[in-house]
């Protein structure tokens, strides 16, 4: 099925971004594991699998389209060097995705791609609900003190 | 954070490069070679640079001595060479 330009664009975009993030979560999971914060470690890494899984599905989806997934684009990694910056450069990026992701939203909708509109939609469902954790980690960091926060994530 | 990742350099580390007369990417490649393998910290390396230099000209005029006009493309000056004794 011949897919629309500016949707496959769009797709692409956000695959890019998917791409990126799965790398920095994975990263920062293993990080936290090195250091031994177990819980954040499960946390972070089931975050990643879910952003391959979303890629996967973009990827699909850009193929049924009859465009090219480009996997080769990846953006820059914000990796922190502390468990506290690492939750907070993991929050900015999801909630950067989250406006990219509204954003291809909007151009299926435009362009009467219903399809690729709802995939959109429900991989919005699932980062909305990763990002309430992340903010829930840096308020949590805030009330209690690093130090505390972390005695839980062991 | 790390800012070049390639290459392993943080923000700290530029900071410090910055407070002791670096002030552009292209000293930040010759002292760590940052930029030199994927190039996408550049962007980033730059803001750092720039915020780091906005902090320390701020901090200069605050302790109250005077301005000293460090040229910006000498590397291998520190703006401590210029600093008086105290004594």
């Amino acid at each position: 099925m011949r897919g629309n330009s500016t949707v496959l664009l769009a797709l692409n975009k956000v695959l890019t971004r998917k791409l990126t993030t799965l790398n920095q979560f994975f990263l920062h999971a293993r990080m936290h594991k090195n250091w031994g914060f177990s819980q954040l470690n499960n946390k972070v890494y089931q975050a990643s699998i879910e952003e391959m899984k979303h890629a996967d599905k973009i990827i699909e989806r850009i193929l049924l389209l009859d465009g090219l997934p480009n996997l080769q684009e990846l953006g820059k990694l914000n990796i922190g060097e502390e468990p506290s910056e690492m939750l907070k450069l993991d929050d900015k990026l999801q909630t950067d995705d989250i406006r990219h992701i509204r954003d291809a939203i909007a151009v299926c909708e435009g362009e009467q791609d219903f399809v690729s509109r709802k995939m959109l939609a429900d991989i919005l469902a699932q980062q909305e609900e990763h990002q309430d954790w992340l903010d829930t980690q840096c308020s949590l960091i805030d009330t209690l003190g690093v130090e505390n926060y972390l005695q839980q994530q062991l | 954070m790390y800012v070049c990742l390639c290459k392993g350099i943080t923000d700290k580390q530029i900071v410090q490069a910055v407070n002791n007369g670096t002030a552009s990417v292209r000293e930040l490649r010759q002292q760590f070679g940052l930029g030199d393998q994927c190039g996408k910290c550049t962007f980033m390396a730059r803001g750092v640079i720039n915020e780091a230099m906005q902090n320390s000209s701020a901090r200069q005029n605050s302790s109250g001595k005077p301005e000293i006009f460090v040229p910006s493309n000498t590397p291998s000056v520190s703006s401590s060479y210029f600093t008086l004794p105290t004594n």
